[in-house]
């Protein structure tokens, strides 16, 4: 448990650490949206070279942001087989009994992987990788402040994500230490069928579900003798301001967007 | 009986990341059969991981954790074995109850041992002896019970598996001093009645010199002093020049001697000091 790096954020100075999160964000979507919107080899190929430029202009290893993409290499690997044996056209490569593969159904394999892997990069390059966990739940909030004017609790969301945040490290080292003490108790979790392994759980889920309500408990406490009322009149101590350098990037991405658009109708080859 | 010994063992932290800490430094000693030894260092100097080195919690980078000259790493398979003989009571030991009742909880070792209900039954009896726990409280919920008496069944609970050695890592944190006094005293009777080896972790120089016949002091990753309670107490002044606390007696004696007093080096009771200062001024 003791290895579970909470988050992802990476300390460094790049250009994409000192972009507003608010900005981050919204250029995450448009960045989503250009992902969905590239059609023809050309679109992906300049998505492609566009994720690794954000890549290099991040200064995270590269060998980091690989480690956490192995999660997904099966839903990776797996989606694009289907798509390789599924998808039909009229160039067939190669057929064995009852499968064929179309040329068609390679570019579309390649496409969906690009997809996945770049959807992957850009979300955590200009997210987890780059933002605090604070930092985001407070652009959150800022962005969805508007919401309130339809009585949307938007403070209170943002609260409960921050303070959630703010307790997995916690809770990850008290799961640790009850699971040491009832290992000392002779607790096995690593052996036995599915049941006896459930059950060797509950010696550590009831520990952990009472202090849980207990933090829970103390903190509500705490928050109340420094006079919380929620967001009502409630000032930040960081008021964060768009500058230049947002702009910038938030005019890249639409010219980026529209680039993908203009690549879209030159149609080269094989069309999503 | 039995001993335990560590031979230059190393421990790091989060290895592979820039965050990586050295908690134990080459760190060799042996725990003499049948002693009640106390552990003692400030926050971080690496008491905690030793204590969880002890039972195969952890296990050492380098080096080796013995007991009874055996490897407890020579047959991972068999740790669990291993960690009845060796019985660890964590910090804050409170907060891992979970049974409906106490006695249920005080009896979830032993049954993990797979012995019998007669068995089980006199052993949980044996085991809030020790601690001074009701047996009226056996029925009750543990979260009926007050901080101390929580505390006293969770410890109850790794006696109650009877190991060869008993580990506590402060099990006294953050209680009264009366409630200190019984823990210790109990947890003392445990190791005198059943013959086990007792290794304390505290920070409190008090404890140490109350309870324990030898002392291990822990500075920085590594083994600072290591003997008898009496030897380790006559290196007060080398205790204080690494900022640890020595017992407040000892305290008085050695700011006696620096003013020039011919006062003896050592002295950790309040008795010793008395009848030394009678001595003096007579």
């Amino acid at each position: 448990m003791k290895n579970i790096a909470f988050g992802q954020y990476y300390p460094a100075r790049s250009p994409l650490h000192s972009l507003d999160a608010k900005m981050k964000l919204i250029l995450a979507v448009l960045y989503i949206v250009a992902t969905f919107l590239c059609k023809n080899l050309l679109s992906f190929g300049a998505l492609l070279l566009s994720a690794i430029l954000l890549l290099l202009m991040s200064r995270i290893p590269v060998r980091i942001v690989l480690r956490s993409m192995r999660p997904i290499l099966f839903i990776m690997i797996f989606t694009a087989i289907l798509n390789m044996f599924f998808v039909k056209g009229q160039t067939e490569l190669w057929s064995f009994w009852r499968f064929h593969i179309y040329l068609e159904g390679i570019y579309s394999a390649a496409f969906i992987l690009v997809r996945i892997v770049v959807l992957i990069l850009a979300t955590s390059l200009f997210l987890t990788y780059t933002t605090t966990p604070i930092e985001l739940t407070d652009a959150i909030e800022r962005l969805l402040s508007p919401l309130r004017i339809v009585r949307l609790p938007v403070h209170e969301f943002a609260m409960m994500m921050t303070i959630a945040l703010r307790f997995i490290p916690t809770l990850t080292e008290e799961t640790d230490k009850i699971m040491n003490a009832q290992k000392a108790r002779g607790v096995d979790f690593t052996s036995g069928g599915l049941i006896s392994r459930a059950r060797a759980l509950i010696p550590i889920l009831i520990p952990l579900f009472v202090s849980s309500f207990r933090r829970a408990d103390e903190l509500a406490m705490a928050m109340e003798c420094r006079c919380y009322r929620g967001g009502k009149g409630r000032t930040k101590m960081t008021v964060t301001h768009l500058r230049m350098r947002d702009m910038v990037a938030l005019l890249l991405m639409v010219c980026f967007g529209a680039g993908i658009l203009y690549l879209n109708r030159l149609g080269i080859g094989y069309t999503l | 009986m039995a001993t335990v010994t560590l031979e230059h063992v190393s421990y790091t932290y989060g290895v592979g990341t820039p965050f990586g800490i050295r908690a134990l430094d080459d760190v060799s000693l042996t725990v003499r059969s049948g002693s009640i030894t106390g552990i003692i260092g400030h926050t971080g100097s690496g008491k905690s991981t030793m204590v969880q080195l002890l039972n195969g919690l952890e296990k050492p980078a380098e080096g080796r954790v013995l007991l009874d000259g055996k490897d407890i790493w020579e047959d991972p398979k068999r740790m669990r074995e291993i960690r009845f003989r060796v019985g660890l009571v964590m910090q804050y030991p409170e907060y891992q109850l979970f049974e409906e009742t106490i006695r249920a909880d005080i009896a979830f070792g032993p049954r993990n041992m797979g012995l019998g209900e007669e068995e089980i039954a006199q052993r949980v009896r044996d085991a809030i002896k020790f601690v001074g726990l009701d047996p009226a409280l056996l029925d009750k919920s543990p979260f009926d019970l007050s901080g101390g008496q929580k505390r006293r069944a969770a410890i109850a609970g790794v006696m109650a598996m009877r190991p060869e050695v008993l580990v506590l890592d402060e099990p006294a944190a953050g209680l009264d001093p009366r409630g200190r006094d019984a823990i210790l005293e109990g947890v003392c009777a445990y190791g005198k009645e059943t013959g086990a080896t007792v290794i304390i972790v505290s920070h409190s120089m008090e404890d140490m010199a109350a309870y324990c016949d030898d002392v291990i002091v822990m500075a920085n990753a590594r083994v600072f002093l290591e003997g008898t309670r009496d030897e380790v107490f006559s290196h007060a002044d080398e205790l204080l020049s690494v900022g640890l606390d020595v017992p407040q007696i000892t305290h008085l004696m050695l700011m006696l001697k620096q003013r020039g007093f011919p006062v003896p080096d050592g002295v950790y009771t309040v008795e010793t000091a008395a009848s030394a200062l009678r001595g003096l001024l007579q």
